[in-house]
């Protein structure tokens, strides 16, 4: 019978039970939805890298010979070697292409979308299917790839994904790839034409003649003098990488820089990605179920508070106190069980998906899919315990008292003692309804506690997800408008001559700059790769201190570094760093003359004149210029062109779609605020109709008896944001301070106007509910009101 | 001379109102019969509720005893209290305090969810009048016809001890009286049926007639010629 009860009370209570229903199922949901897409992630990648055999270390250099890749596969713990030719093309319509040339495919093998493998002897070209898709290119379509001297037209073979090309972009400083403009190729090294390397070679051995050269080369075979600039490595003990690096560096005089797979662009990112979505994600969700789970709480306690007389009557009955117990804690328990199933079950197909494939659309891996996480099950387990026991100790509360107690009326149990401070000098010039509303909340410690929790949350949540983007557009700021003091940056070839660089600086100007890439040695002999920014661009290039004020660049006399690399490494002003520039064993010794912040980078900087103090030769790789470039494709001896603006338009479309999430978010929390707040609204009011009934026999307004009623809930109100607005900006700065890849230096930056929002808006929403309620004075019956019973 | 049934020595109960105490029992002495049809009477606050609460196991003393029988059920523990409410006694209150969201017939069954019992809820609501409205929802019904299955509620645990706390106090004389008659018929059937009033007409009807006034008890005595309900003009 007392399921019937059950049944029929939830029914009767229907909004409060869809309530708790939906609050448990979206907050189990956004929980578990958001582990399954970050596990799924994990999970994807390692599948993928695994499969496809990503490759553990590799090597750069000018050229590595038969003989050197024999040597490297030689050394102890290296399973696997294949070297390959990755130079930076272009194609017919100016879109840029890197373009590997290999011999063989066994590590960093291609995942084939559509056409066929890699095939040595195959006339063709296998494509990023990221790029191919974007600039509709289908499996037997012609491309042509150019590429100094080289210009093949190819017909597409493959459609690929590769475990290291799962992110790129053309220069570090864009943040977020763009697959049209830029996207990898492979081909077979034997498409490289003859004629091209027999060209390079004649240039190079200053023979004009064909003729000449062929007597004198007899045996000359092209393939001998192509050249590779890299190696994979595929290792068979991971740990033991640091002995086979070692061993290249002592056996391989050629090799400029040997790369663990972990730091490579393509792997940091991605693996950035799930560490900052963990951390990001992690503290939404939580903070959300968090949340959640008290608007649940208070909903439960509601409910099982009104029943307070059915309680008293089932004692009355003769119901032993557990099967009383029993039944209410069914009110929480079923209703929670089955949210959590639809939880668990919409996290995953519905967040965890969605989330994945929008990932996956900006990563370039197959078979992106969501992952189940354990944690997800325990906290739907404790969710459901959570409520069970809030349920029971509410409940617990009510049956410990005598059941005549329980009857006797609603009137509440004032206990003197706790109120006696209100009884002092002080406290009777204060308005009636402001003594009243002082003792109600020292009687109601708990669910004013549990009030102020909750619109806290909210506010902060609010200020949170405001405070994000705030500090997202002042990075932009920072970044494009004070550091970068210029239009264009162009990133000149490597091999230019200097009468060419001369022809682009008479046409673009002398604002010039070069990254050495560099390793530092710490005291203990530590090396750690990092790099040197060597500026020659006056203030096209500007540097800013901690608090993003504008300092100049350094002196000639030595170095900045960052100020996060300063934390991480414990530099102060006046030490000395050690370091050498990768491919030359010279060491050089600099002292720090400052610090500067770069919210991209943490790096060292130095000007021109002090590298070349060094006797270190200044060739420069990026000119800053402000000419108006906007109808140029193409300029010779220059790789890419970078538009400033674009960059500043890309970083701005990514935080529109910042913008959709963080609305979603603020809606969230103002739903949730409210419930919470109505809940307790509800509770409080309950508590008091028989004191408002009173009040309204005695003759006051019911705009009077709303107007105490409201007092109280904006003094929640108020203090909430007091307390929500600094920890929003706490947790906001510490989502980027602590949350974010190492190489970054963010930290929040909230505007005033965020902060009024978020106060305001707490504050309105806050009323409105109060207001809402209080409607419920108007249709106070005195009667039975004060009958004080059911 | 029938044997007491209920036996009340020295009965006191305080209450701890913030740093004082308040005695709202202050040594009653009371006995009464099986099957007595009894009526308390008294003003408002004088300790009738309190001493109800006390004999139907729903609060406890402060000291004294009260017999049931052969036991002490002030000396019961919370779990003894429970069994002795479940078998024993059957309560009425003033506000009925009947499940709102279980229908008619489900609220008298759900006694059988505390005891065992051989009597049938048709056969109940049949003796109160209410089969007709058996799968009506409390609401539906007016206040006589509520305080019936509140009746019907009590009767079907066939209570030793039926407890009603002014059952006529929410209603108008005619439903008064047909409420007060069923109550009569179940003393008539051997339960001893306590009623709580300050209506002193209804002591008319009474076996015996107990007077209450600031928490002591002022007269214990039996009426020598209870009227019929129909007899009383209310
Ligand atoms: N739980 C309680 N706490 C404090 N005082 C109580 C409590 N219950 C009853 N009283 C006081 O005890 C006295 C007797 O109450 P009660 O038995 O309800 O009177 P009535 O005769 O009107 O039914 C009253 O003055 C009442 O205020
Ligand atoms: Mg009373």
């Amino acid at each position: 019978m007392l399921y019937k009860k059950m049944f029929r009370d939830m029914k009767k209570n229907l909004s409060s039970f869809i309530t708790i229903f939906l609050m448990i199922m979206i907050g189990i949901m956004a929980y578990s939805g958001i582990e399954a897409y970050m596990d799924g992630m994990k999970e994807t990648a390692d599948k993928f890298y695994k499969e496809n055999n990503l490759q553990d270390m590799i090597v750069y250099g000018q050229n590595f010979s038969d003989n050197d890749l024999k040597t490297i596969k030689n050394i102890q713990n290296v399973k696997n070697v294949e070297r390959k030719l990755s130079v930076t093309g272009i194609t017919d319509n100016d879109k840029t292409l890197l373009i590997n040339f290999i011999e063989s495919n066994d590590i960093s093998k291609f995942y084939v979308v559509k056409g066929k493998g890699f095939e040595k002897d195959a006339k063709g070209v296998w494509l990023d299917e990221f790029y191919a898709k974007e600039n509709n290119i289908k499996v037997g379509d012609k491309i042509l790839v150019k590429y100094e001297e080289i210009s093949l037209k190819e017909e597409v073979l493959g459609l690929i994904s590769v475990p290291d090309h799962l992110y790129d972009v053309r220069d570090e400083s864009e943040l977020y790839p763009d697959r049209k403009e830029f996207g990898f190729a492979y081909l077979s090294i034997n498409e490289i034409p003859e004629d091209y390397i027999k060209s390079k070679v004649m240039k190079e051995m200053n023979i004009q003649d064909k003729n000449i050269f062929d007597t004198y080369l007899k045996d000359f075979n092209y393939k001998d003098y192509i050249v590779y600039n890299s190696i994979m490595i595929d290792v068979e003990d991971k740990s033991k990488r640091d002995i086979v690096k070692n061993e290249i560096e002592d056996k391989l005089k050629n090799a400029l820089a040997i790369t663990n797979v972990e730091d490579t662009l393509s792997y940091v990112t991605y693996q950035g990605e799930i560490d900052e979505g963990k951390t990001y994600v992690g503290v939404f969700s939580g903070l959300f179920l968090f949340i959640a789970m008290l608007s649940v709480i208070t909903t439960m306690t509601r409910v099982v508070k009104n029943q307070r007389t059915q309680i008293g009557t089932l004692k009355a009955l003769g119901f032993s106190n557990g099967k009383v117990l029993f039944h209410y804690i069914g009110y929480g328990f079923w209703i929670s069980i089955l949210a959590s199933i639809a939880g668990l079950f919409l996290g995953y197909y519905f967040i965890g998906t969605t989330f994945i494939n929008l990932e996956m659309s900006f990563f370039e891996i197959p078979n992106g899919h969501p992952e189940m996480n354990i944690s997800s099950y325990i906290v739907a387990i404790l969710s459901i315990l959570i409520v069970a026991i809030i349920t029971y100790i509410t409940g617990r509360s009510i049956l410990k008292e005598n059941p005549a107690e329980t009857l006797r009326n609603k009137v509440p149990n004032v206990k003197g003692k706790s109120l006696n401070i209100t009884k002092n000098k002080i406290f009777s010039k204060l308005s009636f309804s402001t003594i009243w509303n002082i003792r109600d909340v020292i009687r109601n410690k708990i669910r004013t506690f549990m009030a102020i929790a909750g619109v806290t949350g909210c506010c902060m949540l609010i200020v949170c997800a405001l405070g994000m983007l705030d500090s997202m557009n002042y990075f932009v700021k920072l970044q494009f408008k004070t550091l970068y003091n210029f239009n264009y940056k162009l990133n000149i070839s490597e091999n230019i001559t200097k009468s060419d660089l001369n022809t682009l600086y008479k046409k673009y100007g002398n604002h010039t700059s070069k990254t050495l890439n560099i390793e530092i040695k710490d005291k203990r002999g530590n090396r750690k790769s990092n790099n040197i920014f060597v500026t020659d661009a006056d203030n096209y290039v500007r540097f800013v201190d901690n608090k993003n004020n504008l300092i100049s660049k350094p002196k000639d006399n030595g170095i900045f570094v960052t100020y996060k690399l300063a934390q991480t490494e414990k530099y102060k002003i006046g030490d000395k760093v050690t370091w050498h520039i990768y491919g030359d064993n010279n060491y050089y010794t600099s002292k720090i003359i400052g610090f500067n912040k770069d919210p991209q980078n943490q790096n060292i900087t130095m000007t021109r004149k002090y590298l070349e103090n060094l006797n270190i030769n200044y060739n420069p790789d990026t000119i800053y210029t402000n000419v108006n470039l906007s109808n140029i494709k193409e300029i010779k001896n220059v790789e890419t062109i970078q538009n400033i603006k674009a960059l500043k338009d890309g970083m701005e479309g990514m935080l529109s779609m910042m913008k959709t999430m963080l609305v979603l978010i603020i809606s969230i929390a103002i739903l949730l605020g409210s419930i919470i707040i109505y809940n307790l609204g509800i509770l409080s009011y309950t508590e008091k109709e028989y004191q408002f009934a009173t009040l309204k026999v005695l003759g006051f307004k019911d705009r009077q008896i709303k107007k105490i009623f409201i007092k109280q809930n904006n003094w929640v109100a108020i203090i909430s944001i007091i307390i929500g607005l600094p920890l929003g900006f706490y947790l906001t700065d510490w989502l980027f301070k602590t949350a974010i890849e190492e190489h970054y230096d963010f930290a929040a930056s909230i505007t005033l106007q965020s902060y009024l929002i978020s106060a305001i808006g707490t504050f309105v929403i806050s009323y409105i509910v109060s207001k809402i309620l209080s409607h419920k004075i108007n249709n106070i019956d005195m009667v039975t009101s004060l009958k004080g019973n059911e | 001379m029938k044997e007491s049934l209920i036996i009340l020595k020295n009965v006191k109960k305080t209450y701890k109102v913030g740093e004082q105490e308040f005695s709202a029992l202050d040594g009653v002495n009371l006995k009464i019969n099986q099957g007595e049809f009894v009526v308390i009477l008294g003003p408002s606050g004088a300790g009738k509720s309190t001493l109800l609460n006390l004999l139907g196991g729903m609060d406890k003393v402060t000291s004294g005893s009260i017999k049931i029988g052969e036991n002490d059920i002030a000396k019961y523990n919370d779990k003894q209290l429970t069994n002795y409410r479940a078998r024993d006694v059957g309560f009425i209150f003033q506000f009925y305090n009947i499940m709102p969201t279980l229908t008619v017939e489900e609220n008298v069954a759900l006694i059988k969810d505390v005891t065992d019992t051989n009597k049938k809820v048709e056969e109940v609501l049949k003796s109160v009048g209410l089969l007709k409205h058996a799968k009506k929802f409390p609401s539906e019904l007016s206040g006589g016809e509520q305080q019936r299955v509140s009746i019907a509620r009590a009767v079907m645990k066939n209570p030793k001890i039926l407890l009603c706390d002014e059952p006529t106090g929410a209603l108008d004389s005619k439903t008064g009286a047909d409420v007060l008659k069923l109550l009569k018929k179940q003393a008539d059937n051997d339960t001893t049926v306590i009623i709580v009033t300050h209506n002193s007409l209804i002591a008319e009807v009474a076996d015996r007639i107990i007077r209450i006034k600031n928490g002591k008890v002022e007269s214990n005595e039996t009426n020598k010629h209870p009227k019929n309900i129909e007899e009383v003009k209310w």
